[in-house]
């Protein structure tokens, strides 16, 4: 009788050393954060944008509301598309805890496809002013939408904590634990919500004082980037105050960890804090952002900073929860050097094309026959 | 095998042809529609057609909504589900592949950004630059099929693979490049089939054009796609291809589904030719349903075949699609799938939970209870014995005893069972006859391990030679054996349920 719940590790090997793809992972996950909190928090944000403009478009916050949902219609998607690689490279480096949690809440986890699928064309049926609508808004799809990706993140957090404590896994399969009384369920979560919230609300902040300093629509401009600058700040507050909070709720060995893991842990999470309180000053400083354009783009450039470093912290964390459990296995290392040079390769010039795509494409509007 | 097993009613096999198969079609759709509605934009800059445009512009709405919304999430989709139902077969995937579809990846995102671009920028960038954009949609997109089409295909004819295990010794396989080819033309086919539908919106005097145009589209496609299917065909071991072709196919269901395929190629080359192409007047709706039912037909019949002929592995001749690697079976054998899977042990303190367990982890792969695949209708039941002792019906003996017993005729088989007034007398005689009768069934597939153990290793395994070529062997102890055949007993008992619901031990 094997008393361990833990699967062993794919004979197959691995196709290069583990660091490599640690690296990927925390790297494409921060690709895959950045558009995710776009989807999250944009998709929330214009929820509390539309409720307020009362569903009307002349009111700034309606314009904010669409703004918000067009760029989703690329957010979303992006969100997906970066979401692939780490969900290849966690299963290639914990496969193990990944496909054992993701089974053990196999329901709920099938069902973030339905969910994802439903909140997308949501999406969509609000661009298109689906009925039900209400003036010129569709705030009933983009309630569904928001919803929906509410509980995507939710389920990711449940899969996440699942994954990281073997440990619970038995007593989950028998129903006498849940997610839910795990004490770092609600931080946890909180701390995806209000960095989404966050950094949406900055994405449009710094586009808004981008066209006003453009000359565009001066007016509804400067009061979306107002209105979202003080979203940014009190989001931010309170993502402060959870941060510190979840680190409080976190397993002693793993905050033992944390403390005691010399640079390689408290620098990021230093770095994190500090650029956090930072980021709190730079938008506490500010009432019109308008009338501030620099520090607004070194609020966002900050703000993407932080998110950077904590993909680190998090992954470090997840590694000190899995620590006991990861001593046990070794793993055999069967090295691919030439394909991963001719996936980096690939990935520089797949990148390139699509900056150069784009350039092509913002610098040749349409112009009289020529316009396609 | 050693993983958590997720008990879902309809069949995980199910579910993944529910996520798969519109997958597969919206994803092929993707490609083909990429390349021929910037082929047709192409076409309508050059010749300054308007008409022709519009239909390319019509079309790009739906490629949008299709592509980038649902392909991609049942494209993750796919990955989901296989990590829920084969977690061991998914990952050894994986390990060997992942840089394989690191590169998809990259291909996926220029695809998806300039699929996004493409639409949002109609009549608002200029005509060369939206040009450009088109064309790199379509270069990510048949890029991405480049590269999945060699693990795709990799699955069935691993090829050099299993004897040096070498990344591109199994990309580059022995159906790489005809399924390529073929692939290449149910793209186009499939795109045709469904821009023939915008394309009847055209004004009447375009109409004909426009349709000819397709029909060409569709006359490409059907050749392109039948010189694939027959290369494949030809590239296939003889082991595999004699499953479903030749005088004397070993799986007539596949060979039925060989029939139905090509004959699907052909009602699409007869449409495209005589409606769209020589009698344009009479395409109606109706038109574009039959091309799209005949070209999804000949697309999921190849699938179907492709999957066929690979049953019962999910990597030939190496990884089982339960998970069990063909070098894991003398091992399992002496160890047990107990020693092997906590899973598997938690909770199982009699021989009857042994033996759920073993079900679980050994055949819940493919079979449910009741389900899809049922296993409990599988098992004989006091029925199937009352109706054969009593040659009441003959069709009973024929489907349910006749593969196991082709050396013994049904009054021979009579003669040997008791009377339907004993069977009804001591129900315990079927009982015992039953345990017997899935001993020797489990049995046969513990000595179909041996087979697989025997097997030239690094070579394709002739699996029309064993005794159960679609399923896989039984793997442990003679202790599990009996367990698992304890425990069928119960199910064809009709105690099945029950048991699942207190098992202990997911």
């Amino acid at each position: 009788m094997n008393p361990n719940l833990i699967p062993a590790v794919d004979p197959a090997g691995l196709p290069g050393p583990p660091w490599l793809f640690h690296v990927l992972l925390v790297f494409t996950f921060f690709l895959h954060l950045i558009f995710m909190n776009l989807t999250l928090g944009g998709t929330l944000l214009a929820v509390v944008a539309h409720l307020k403009s009362g569903g009307r478009r002349d009111d700034f916050r309606g314009v904010l509301a669409g703004r918000l949902m067009a760029i989703n219609n690329y957010g979303i998607s992006l969100t997906i598309t970066t979401g692939v690689a780490p969900l290849l490279f966690i299963q290639l480096i914990y496969q193990q805890y990944f496909y054992a949690a993701t089974i053990l809440l196999a329901p709920v986890w099938f069902a973030m496809l339905v969910l994802l699928t439903a909140g997308y064309y949501a999406a969509y049926l609000y661009k298109f002013r689906g009925a039900p609508s209400r003036g010129s808004g569709g705030g009933l799809w983009l309630s569904v939408s928001a919803i929906m990706f509410l509980l995507i993140a939710m389920i990711h957090v449940a899969v996440n904590l699942v994954h990281a404590q073997p440990e619970m896994w038995g007593n989950l399969a028998d129903g006498t634990w849940s997610v839910f009384s795990d004490p770092t369920f609600w931080p946890r979560l909180l701390h995806f919500i209000f960095a989404g919230l966050g950094f949406a609300a900055l994405v449009t902040a710094w586009w808004a004082v981008r066209r006003v300093s453009e000359g565009v629509d001066v007016e509804t401009n400067t009061a979306i980037a107002r209105w979202a600058w003080r979203w940014a700040l009190w989001t931010t507050v309170l993502q402060v105050i959870d941060g510190f909070l979840l680190l409080m709720v976190l397993p002693r060995p793993v905050l033992r960890g944390i403390m005691s893991g010399g640079m390689a842990t408290l620098g990021p999470l230093t770095l994190a804090i500090l650029v956090g309180i930072g980021l709190l000053m730079m938008l506490a400083r500010v009432s019109n952002p308008v009338e501030k354009p620099g520090l607004v783009t070194g609020t966002l450039s900050a703000m993407t900073l932080t998110i950077a470093v904590m993909t680190i912290t998090r992954h470090q964390i997840r590694a000190l929860y899995l620590e006991p459990s990861t001593a046990q296995f070794s793993f055999q290392i069967v090295p691919q050097w030439g394909n991963f040079v001719l996936f980096a390769l690939l990935l520089v010039a797949g990148l390139a094309t699509v900056g150069y795509m784009l350039r092509r494409v913002l610098t040749s509007p349409a112009s009289g026959a020529d316009a396609a | 095998m050693d993983y958590p097993i997720w008990e879902l009613a309809m069949g995980g096999g199910m579910l993944m042809a529910i996520v798969a198969i519109p997958h597969v079609i919206v994803s092929h759709f993707a490609i083909g529609g990429g390349l021929l509605i910037v082929v047709t934009e192409t076409l309508a800059v050059k010749r300054d057609d308007p008409e022709l445009r519009e239909l390319a512009r019509r079309s790009s709405l739906v490629l949008i909504l299709v592509s980038t919304v649902f392909g991609a999430i049942s494209g993750v989709g796919i990955w989901v589900v296989a990590g829920l139902i084969s977690p061991g077969a998914i990952s050894a995937l994986i390990h060997t592949y992942v840089w394989g579809w690191a590169i998809e990846w990259v291909f996926f995102i220029l695809e998806i950004v300039a699929a996004l671009v493409y639409y949002t920028t109609w009549d608002k960038i200029s005509k060369g630059a939206h040009l450009l954009v088109g064309w790199l949609y379509f270069i990510g997109a048949y890029l991405s099929l480049v590269i999945i089409n060699g693990i795709v295909t990799f699955m069935l004819t691993p090829g050099r693979w299993l004897e040096t295990n070498a990344f591109w010794d199994g990309f580059f396989n022995p159906t790489y490049w005809p399924s390529l080819l073929l692939r290449t033309g149910i793209v186009i086919l499939m795109a045709t089939a469904f821009m023939v539908f915008p394309a009847l919106r055209t004004s009447a005097e375009r109409k004909a054009g426009v349709l000819r145009y397709l029909g060409w589209w569709v006359v490409g496609g059907v050749l392109l796609s039948y010189a694939g299917y027959r290369w494949w065909e030809a590239m296939l071991p003889a082991t595999v291809r004699n499953l479903f072709s030749g005088a004397e196919p070993a799986l007539a269901t596949l060979a039925t589904t060989r029939s139905l395929t090509l004959w699907a190629l052909t009602v699409a080359l007869v449409v495209g030719v005589v409606i769209l192409m020589v009698a344009p007047c009479l395409a109606r709706s109706v038109t574009a349903v039959v091309m799209a039912l005949a070209a999804f037909t000949f697309f999921g019949g190849y699938e179907r075949l492709r999957e066929g002929a690979r049953k019962p592995f999910l990597i030939h001749s190496h990884l089982f699609s339960n998970g069990l690697l063909v070098s894991d079976i003398g091992a399992i054998n002496e160890e047990g799938v107990l020693a092997r899977s906590g899973w598997a042990a938690r909770g199982a303190d009699d021989s009857l939970t042994i033996g759920q367990h073993i079900f679980r982890t050994q055949c819940s792969s493919c079979h449910t209870l009741d389900g899809y695949q049922s296993i409990r209708r599988a098992l004989p039941t006091y029925a199937d014995f009352l109706n054969v002792a009593g040659g009441e019906d003959t069709g009973v003996f024929e489907s349910e005893c006749g593969t196991c017993h082709a050396d013994v005729s049904e009054s021979e088989m009579r003669e040997m069972l008791p009377s339907p007034a004993e069977i009804v007398e001591d129900p315990e005689l079927i009982h015992d006859l039953n345990q017997g009768m899935i001993y020797m069934a489990v049995s046969q597939l513990q000595e179909m391990g041996e087979a697989y153990r025997a097997a030239p290793s690094g070579e394709m395994i002739n699996t029309a030679e064993l005794h159960s070529s679609y399923m896989p062997p039984f793997v442990g102890t003679d202790e599990e054996l009996e367990a698992l055949v304890e425990y069928l007993v119960f199910v064809a008992q009709g105690d099945g349920v029950e048991l699942t619901a207190n098992g202990g031990g997911r």
